[in-house]
């Protein structure tokens, strides 16, 4: 261990010195505070100090101080040499940040043990310190790591687009960086659009895997692989599989365990585009909001079923709608009307309901832009509890 | 505050004493359950008076009950507020729990099989 005296009167020193060094350790010395800090600097190996009290320039109080204000990024142990019944000192001692104190005229036997139970701390901070490191470093790996999968996620995101006069919007903003809230939509064929939104149980990185799965499987339009069209023997060789059937053929494919817990709610809906028929299904999913500037109204689409996952053999029910030019659907994850305000009040069904009739006559994207704007004045600050989520189409006419 | 049980009418009726059962909850909750699973408890009644708020995690945590318990037993529910009520016709776990307005209901009924 390197050791430091700092002691002006040279005849201490140099014996404490001596004594110090043959019980095995590499000593340094100084003949004052000031002097010392300069050594301690020089030797980032020091790592144990022996310091008189009174000395001139800087007493051993004040080099005290120096060394706990943060300027060494080691810990630094700290014996004080104190006179023989000096209270005072030990208290001030104490208050500045001293480990230890040593009685003048110095007992070597007691010098000795002092510097084994100032050894024994010295190995323990350095262990924690190493465990720190170590810590430091997996949590920036994880965090990186976590933030280029928030990125493929936002890549997996559709952009707004107009497919075969059906325009899509949304928002969405994960709980953490990471949310289980995932949706999409794509062409199956000439005159079917396919729209989806989900939402995996719980948040954080179980439930953004799972989503990104389910994306996956959702988003493939490989005619041979889709699992959202039926092979058939007589042209075009193919069917849309109607919505109850993909939502109970995903739960017979994603069955939770005990363990995991994951299962999720959804909504999975086709349009035909030449008539804006639609045809959809709620697995434990909010209703879906038909909006019809025409009459005014907000009409519930529900046709509601268990979420997925939980239970196999399940059946669902499907609701069936025309859409008219300018008629939209809005669909939303419960984070949206469970998000609560300061005083802990949920945004609820009724406040959506009122958002989306003030804009029913606005701009798709405006009308959207009206309700996110409205939930972050509820929510009054940043961060949401829970993934939030608004996917919303608009017939614009075949 | 947290969860207890005790034996009425040969059944298990497990109490949760707290306002929100969500995903801060639902893993200690899901090995409440395990353990009473794991010491024989065959039919649980879960008292859920108390809860006035349940999120997709907590109901995750009383399905992974019903997956543990593997169809050898039954896990019925009871007494639920107005918002977990909600929750239950959000999405319909009238299918897969059996569900009464009381604790008393579910003790003199039979299990539901499935």
């Amino acid at each position: 261990m390197d050791v430091l005296i700092v002691e002006d009167a040279r005849d201490q020193r140099k014996l404490l010195t001596a004594v110090v060094r043959r019980l095995g350790h590499t000593v340094h010395q100084a003949e004052d505070g000031v002097q010392a800090l300069e050594v301690l600097t020089e030797h980032p190996d020091i790592s144990l100090v022996v310091s008189d009290w009174m000395m001139p320039n800087m007493d051993g109080i004040s080099l005290c101080e120096a060394i706990r204000d943060g300027r060494f990024d080691r810990y630094i142990y700290f014996i004080l040499l104190t006179g023989k019944t000096d209270r005072d000192a030990t208290v001030k001692g104490l208050s500045v940040g001293a480990d230890d104190f040593l009685r003048k005229p110095v007992d070597y036997q007691e010098l000795e043990a002092r510097l084994k139970s100032g050894a024994r701390v010295i190995s323990l901070e350095q262990r924690l310190e190493q465990k720190n490191e170590q810590l430091s470093k997996t949590l920036a790996t994880v965090e990186s790591d976590l933030e280029s999968a928030a990125k493929t996620q936002e890549s997996l995101l559709a952009p707004p687009a107009v497919i075969q006069g059906v325009g899509f919007d949304w928002r969405f903003q994960p709980s953490q960086i990471l949310g289980g809230d995932m949706f999409g939509y794509h062409a199956l064929d000439d005159e079917h659009v396919m729209f989806y939104q989900l939402d995996v149980a719980g948040h954080g990185i179980p439930s953004a895997l799972f989503s990104f799965t389910l994306n996956n499987l959702l988003m493939d339009v490989d005619a041979n692989t889709s699992m959202l069209r039926k092979q058939i023997t007589e042209p075009p060789y193919y069917k849309v599989r109607p919505s109850e059937d993909v939502v109970a053929s995903l739960n017979q494919r994603f069955q939770t365990t005990a363990e995991t817990m994951l299962y999720f709610t959804m909504i999975y809906g086709v349009i035909h585009s030449p008539t804006g028929k639609v045809r959809m299904t709620h697995a434990g999913h909010p209703e879906t909001l038909w909006i019809r500037p025409s009459d005014g109204e907000l009409h519930p689409v529900k046709d509601t079923g268990v979420p997925v996952g939980m239970m196999p053999g399940m059946n669902w029910n499907y609701s069936e709608l025309t859409l008219k030019k300018g008629d939209r659907l809005f669909m939303y994850s419960d984070g949206i009307t469970e998000c609560e305000n300061p005083q802990g009040e949920q945004y609820g069904d009724e406040r959506l309901h009122c958002a989306l009739y003030d804009g029913r006559h606005l701009p798709m994207k405006q009308m959207v832009e009206g309700v996110w704007s409205e939930l972050g004045a509820w929510r009054d600050c940043k961060a949401f509890d829970d993934d939030v989520t608004c996917l919303v189409l608009e017939y614009q006419g075949g | 505050m947290g969860f207890g049980s005790r034996q009425e009418a040969g059944k298990t009726v497990v109490e949760i004493d707290e306002p929100r059962l969500d995903a801060s909850l639902a893993t200690p909750f899901r090995d409440y359950i395990f353990d009473l699973i794991g010491q024989g408890q065959k039919e649980l009644v879960v008292d859920l008076s108390k809860v006035e708020f349940m999120d997709s995690s907590g109901l995750g945590a009383m399905v992974a009950a019903l997956k543990q318990m593997g169809g050898s037993g039954a896990i019925e529910l009871a007494n639920p507020q107005k918002a977990v009520h909600d929750l239950f016709d959000l999405t319909c776990m009238d299918k897969i729990f059996t569900i009464h307005s009381k604790v008393n209901d579910a003790l003199v009924s039979l299990p539901k099989s499935h």
